[in-house]
């Protein structure tokens, strides 16, 4: 038997319904919660438009707060630094709202969310690994000019008196450690969020210009 | 009437077609639950881009088939297998040669990939390659050719099917 003297039963069975929903029902699902990958970027986005304006108050009352010169220069400035990147993640929000793709062609729906994704990942990464040197730099350059001695850091050189060298060689440590750490975990944790669903998402565009 | 009461009509009306999406793309009870909750919300999002100019049915498929395709979770997903024992309200008579028959197409469907399960549905559907490739996005051309490679994955797993029993 060919696959058109099937297409009535199987027709038939797959329309089977298991859930036998009324309309009442069907109303109550329209307030029930997303599972869209779209839906979970929002999520996202908005978990770090809260947290960057939570860390700008808690930078900016650091910076105006605390006696050394050099912390309020750095937290005041990071205050500053946040507001872009929480501006950067707004626009990307508004760029999500955006998109409503699902009533596009199969293959125009799959390609948008995959460029909304690896934009997505790389606007995350390039905000992560931003924000090291970032931070490095700024400490280093205020914290050699603070005029103030910072006790609790003097107190730790005058115990363990290391050589300039020593010291020198501590920081490059403790810098490449943060980057390399941060490096490879951002990674990571992108590709467990997204790394798989975008490739499974590629196979098929893939698959569907194979036909061509 | 309504937005909403009016979706909700049109969407009970046209009910079967998101159960024969979820009954195709999903196993589990709980799956299909998740799924149908799912393509209802997209539907109901998208329902005011909907300008009437194709028909409610064929752009109901175009948004089940999209968020079936696309559908994410947070949970690590097993492997999707199909289980002959999840066909729906099918065979009650394994004797019967039409039964078996549309048992193991049935089967042959289940293990399609995402993007042939689609054009199958609609292929069930009868409709026209052109008519498919508007919602596939691909040209008429390569559904034909889709289709033909589609039939005989189709022929050898059910061959297959039948040298195992």
């Amino acid at each position: 038997m060919e696959l058109d003297d099937f297409k009535n039963r199987l027709n038939q069975k797959l329309e089977t319904n298991h859930l036998h929903l009324s309309e009442r029902d069907l109303s109550v699902l329209l307030s029930k919660k997303a599972y869209s990958v779209i839906g979970k970027i929002k999520r996202s986005l908005w978990i770090e438009i809260i947290s960057c304006i939570l860390i700008a108050g808690i930078f900016a009352y650091i910076g105006i707060s605390s006696k050394y010169r050099a912390v309020n220069i750095y937290f005041i400035s990071f205050t500053i630094i946040f507001i872009p990147f929480t501006l950067v993640f707004v626009y990307l929000l508004k760029k999500t709202n955006e998109v409503n793709q699902s009533n596009l062609p199969i293959i125009n729906n799959l390609q948008s969310l995959v460029k909304l994704l690896d934009e997505f990942i790389k606007r995350y990464f390039q905000f992560t690994m931003a924000l090291i040197p970032i931070c490095f730099v700024f400490s280093f350059i205020l914290g050699y000019t603070e005029k103030k001695p910072i006790i609790e850091l003097d107190q730790l050189i005058y115990k363990y008196k290391p050589s300039s060298g020593i010291a020198v060689s501590i920081l490059i440590a403790y810098f490449g450690g943060l980057t390399f750490c941060t490096y490879y975990f951002t990674k990571w944790y992108l590709k467990k969020l997204y790394g798989n669903y975008i490739i499974e998402l590629k196979n098929y565009i893939t698959e569907l210009k194979d036909a061509a | 009437m309504t937005v909403e009461k009016a979706f909700i009509q049109l969407l009970n009306e046209h009910q079967k077609i998101v159960h024969k999406v979820c009954n195709l793309y999903m196993d589990s009870h709980t799956d299909k639950e998740d799924l149908f909750q799912e393509i209802t919300l997209q539907a109901w999002k998208a329902y005011g881009n909907f300008r009437g100019e194709a028909k409610f049915s064929t752009w109901l498929y175009r948004v089940a088939l999209n968020t079936a395709i696309t559908f994410f979770r947070k949970e690590k997903k097993t492997a999707f297998i199909y289980s002959t024992d999840n066909i729906p309200d099918i065979i009650n008579n394994e004797q019967d040669p039409i039964e078996a028959q549309t048992k193991a197409m049935y089967a042959a469907i289940g293990d399609l990939s995402k993007i042939d399960k689609a054009i199958v549905m609609l292929y069930l559907e009868d409709y026209s390659y052109a008519e498919i490739s508007e919602t596939i996005g691909i040209t008429a051309n390569n559904i034909a050719v889709k289709m033909n490679r589609i039939k005989i994955k189709l022929k050898e797993f059910t061959q297959q099917y039948y040298s195992n029993l």
